[in-house]
């Protein structure tokens, strides 16, 4: 068995794509899914050092706020338990925002700066300094770098004759991607996921390709898809690796 | 990931493997059930009256005289190649 893989992607945005993959085991799949769900690490705010906090929450509340904040990660550049120093410094009145956060490495902020953290009135005051930690979503899920990950198999789509005259219109929903007939790919959304809309008066058969899994993955910014995916499967590797000389002594 | 050795015979091996689970887990059983040598691969993260034992433990039983430990080696490294072979047709696509 060699393993031939064949990767194409179907949409691509910043913080989300959809590619198909052919040639996976539904083991590998989920392999993958799972890792880069609770595997891949990303920085995020887990200590706080209050300086000042006249705001109308506990500094606990504000912490868990802070932890929820996704920080961009550079994998390269840190291993896991390392930390990041974040600082902030907001007078009321006015709204903290995850923008005001500063940080100690240029590659690390805030992935979105408009994320409110305290609304603070006249004379309130949020000040503090924290570290932000590398870690693995299966520590916490603030450290998932994968907000959305899945996947569904391919569906190839086949006419197979005309819908017998006096039959009942009904909808066919399907959702995720199908291969028509010549090869292509389309996602169901561009015929609003009703394939009678695709083939009208058609009667089509449906069938799942084997060995073609199309992933949707969404990052919660931490991290590029590229870079999720890529780290996802390194990590089944870096095991891999280390149970064959483990056992091969 | 450390490895504790419960059972070793000739044609049988049943191994604890700290630290992991399904995700790793069921790769790997994944691959060993392809190999030819192997009749019979499965692993159980919750053995029944294990006592809350919470770590993997991989059964494997190999037929043709092969070593079940040569097998283990063999399927991890399949694996590895696997993942090898899966990042290069996705960086190739990215």
């Amino acid at each position: 068995m060699s393993a031939e893989f064949d990767v194409e992607f179907i949409e691509r945005d910043d913080r989300s794509a959809r590619f198909l993959v052919r040639g996976l085991t539904p083991a590998f799949a989920n392999g993958i899914r799972r890792a880069m769900i609770a595997d891949v690490p990303t920085l995020s705010i887990d200590t706080v050092r209050f300086i000042e906090n006249s705001s109308v929450m506990f500094d606990e509340m504000i912490a868990l706020r802070l932890g929820l904040i996704p920080l961009t990660t550079p994998l390269a550049d840190y291993e896991i338990g390392e930390t990041v120093t974040v600082a902030l410094d907001v007078e009321g009145p006015a709204t903290a925002y995850s923008g005001d956060l500063t940080t100690s490495d240029g590659l690390v902020e805030p992935a979105d700066k408009n994320i409110p953290i305290i609304k603070l009135n006249q004379g309130q005051r949020l000040e503090f300094e924290a570290d932000a930690v590398l870690d693995r979503g299966k520590e916490h899920a603030k450290h998932q770098g994968g907000v959305s990950v899945g996947y569904r198999h391919l569906q190839r789509v086949e006419v197979i004759g005309d819908r017998g005259e006096f039959d009942e219109e009904e909808p066919h929903i399907l959702r995720g991607v199908i291969e028509t007939e010549d090869g292509e790919l389309v996602a169901t959304d561009e015929f609003d996921n009703d394939l009678t809309n695709r083939y009208p008066g058609k009667e089509v058969s449906v069938t799942d390709v084997p060995g073609a899994f199309v992933f949707h993955v969404e990052t919660d910014g931490s991290l590029s898809v590229e870079e999720l995916v890529d780290r996802a499967a390194e990590s089944i590797g870096d095991r891999a690796a280390e149970l064959k000389d483990a056992v091969s002594v | 990931m450390e490895l504790r050795v419960i059972d070793k015979t000739d044609d049988e091996l049943r191994l604890e493997i700290a630290g992991e689970d399904h995700t790793f887990m069921n790769v790997l059983k994944g691959v060993l059930l392809e190999l030819e040598a192997v009749s019979a691969a499965t692993y159980d993260v919750n053995p029944e009256q294990s006592g809350g034992q919470t770590d993997p433990v991989l059964s494997i039983k190999t037929a043709g005289g092969a070593d079940p430990l040569d097998v283990l080696a063999d399927a991890a490294d399949r694996v590895e190649g696997q993942t090898d072979a899966f990042r290069d047709a996705f960086a190739a696509a990215a």
